[in-house]
């Protein structure tokens, strides 16, 4: 209860303190250095700063522009499922979040959400895909695409999560979120963006960082660099474990 | 910080650790029981906890190094490993796995790569099965149909006998030419890298009935034979493709060591007819699931690539 109310006492100095002071809209993400440790199952990371009254805010959180390849499943002979051949996507995030006080639809004009990339439709006009002949195809790939990565916690749009309170002429915003352990390594950016009369007015940007450390990056870093000692040693520690439990059972009267 | 999981470091993912130990303990349990690898089982499900194929299926042949280490160590001490005859099946299997790998470019290079594995993979499941199944019900029964097998299988025996290099397995009791265990364990070499799988499940009916030996041998021999295929394919796998997790590894066989052991005691207490019988449903049950996955549709269209 005491930490809840020194929170509460903290939570609006993060806000006055976060971002740059000179923008109307500021922006700070907290834990912005993720650690992937031995134990890591996620993380949560918190955003915060202040904006203008009056505007709605969206927050969207996306690692860089890449390129994926996977597999696709289709009916063969219209009778059995199996892999029929691959998709190619460009310019597609590994990760892409977005949060907004209301649903962006309401919020956003369709040239401003393809402008910002922005929502589903947006980021599906903004991919390149190999190989579809058609754009009825595009989408159903797309929406495929979309269910994949929504299935490993990658990919989400939700509204009304983030909190907003008045407070001198302005509103201060926070919004926390679960970090999913399945983002790899790597740099994300989260951008905020202040939205009236279905324009971007504004947008400010944060990072978070994700690392390994310790042991989980010593082993990442064995099994791609040195291999074959990495294989080696994997190999050892399976016969030694195996044998050690074969003399364990023996001396424990398993055998009769 | 939660002290229930554990991330794996090739897989990019978190576990809850009692999942990879449980599925080593139940996986290992079959191991020692019946003298397979148990790839058949363990690599989907953990493809199912959200492991990506390709780190699945090369992480569980590291787990088998240990499983089948601690399978082969309890089998060997009660003298049901002939390791003579192991060491024919490996190298026949070396020769096969080298052709099989051929065999996937030309079938990749055709394009239909994944429908053949699957019907192949099917077909082979279904047969060795039904084929186990219903033999070891019948020669439970003691029906009168002994006769009749002996008198068909003569003419393959004979052939048998007729090859050149007969040499006698002491611990099997049986006399064959070398050329057999080569040629089986090349064919099963073939399809099991064509499968890819440790091919354990072939191994154990081309041993019974093709080779004659008594089922406690063939369990240990299989282990045996196992052991170095795993090796191979561990050090393959974690040479070229990286997909060797070693932390998930050290999870399963922390339970699939002690299971091989369990089930090697329990496999001693049960007859060789009984063990083949549950061998049957268990391999029957996967074919069922299997058929089941190519024709319901499946929830996800996308999957990640490398792999079969």
């Amino acid at each position: 209860m005491k930490n809840f109310k020194f929170l509460m006492l903290l939570l609006p100095c993060i806000f006055i303190f976060a971002g740059t002071a000179s923008a109307e809209l500021t922006i700070k993400a907290n834990h912005d250095n993720i650690k992937i440790d031995f134990f890591y199952h996620g993380s949560t990371v918190s955003v915060a700063g202040n904006a203008d009254s009056g505007t709605d805010l969206i927050i969207k959180i996306a690692s860089p522009e890449g390129h994926e390849i996977l597999k696709q499943k289709g009916k063969v002979a219209g009778l059995l499922w199996m892999n029929t051949g691959t998709l190619n996507l460009g310019h597609v995030p590994g990760l892409y979040s977005i949060y907004s006080t209301k649903k962006i639809e309401d919020l956003l004009s369709r040239k401003e959400m393809d402008k910002y990339v922005i929502g589903y439709p947006a980021l599906g006009r903004q991919i390149e895909m190999t190989p579809v002949s058609n754009e009825d195809e595009k989408s159903k790939w797309f929406n495929e695409f979309v269910k994949y990565k929504e299935s490993s916690n990658l990919y989400t749009i939700s509204s009304g999560k983030i909190m907003t309170t008045a407070k001198d002429g302005k509103q201060a915003y926070y919004i926390l979120t679960g970090w999913p352990y399945q983002a790899p390594p790597g740099d994300y950016l989260v951008t905020v963006y202040a939205v009236k009369d279905k324009k971007v007015l504004e947008k400010a940007e944060s990072k978070v960082s994700v690392e390994q450390v310790g042991i989980i990056k010593m082993l990442a870093g064995m099994a791609k660099n040195k291999a074959a000692l990495y294989g080696i040693i994997s190999i050892m520690a399976a016969l030694a474990a195996g044998f050690g439990v074969g003399l364990i059972f023996r001396k424990g009267g398993g055998a009769h | 910080m939660n002290f229930m999981y554990l991330y794996l470091p090739v897989a990019l993912t978190s576990i809850n650790i009692i999942i990879p130990v449980g599925l080593g303990l139940a996986v290992g349990l079959l191991s020692g029981l019946f003298g397979v690898g148990g790839g058949f089982l363990m690599t989907p499900l953990l493809i199912m906890f959200g492991i990506p194929s390709t780190v699945a299926a090369a992480t569980d042949s590291n787990q088998i190094v240990a499983a089948s280490t601690s399978g082969t160590y309890a089998h060997w001490k009660v003298g049901n490993v002939d390791f003579k005859m192991g060491v024919y099946l490996l190298i026949g299997g070396f020769i096969g796995g080298l052709f099989g790998v051929q065999a996937i470019k030309v079938l990749n290079a055709t394009g239909n790569a994944d429908f053949v594995i699957k019907m192949t993979y099917v077909l082979m499941l279904g047969i060795v099965g039904t084929y186990m199944l219903i033999e070891s019900l019948n020669s439970m029964k003691k029906k009168k149909t002994e006769a009749v097998k002996t008198e068909k299988e003569s003419g393959l025996t004979k052939f048998l006998k007729s090859l050149p290099f007969q040499t006698h397995f002491e611990k099997s009791g049986v006399t064959h030419s070398t050329l057999i265990p080569l040629l089986f364990g090349g064919f099963v070499g073939i399809l099991a890298a064509i499968m890819g799988v440790g091919g354990g499940f072939l191994m154990v009916p081309v041993m019974v009935y093709i080779l004659k030996m008594p089922m406690h041998v063939v369990v240990g021999t299989s282990l045996f034979q196992i052991l170095f295929n795993c090796i191979e394919v561990t050090f393959l796998q974690a040479y070229t493709n990286h997909n060797v997790d070693f932390i998930l590894a050290v999870l399963l066989l922390l339970g699939s060591t002690v299971g091989a052991q369990i089930g090697a005691v329990f496999g001693r207490k049960m007859k060789g007819e009984q063990l083949k019988i549950i061998l049957a449903v268990i391999v029957l049950v996967v074919t069922v699931k299997i058929i089941f996955e190519l024709t319901l549709t499946p929830s996800l269209l996308l999957s990640q690539a490398g792999g079969h």
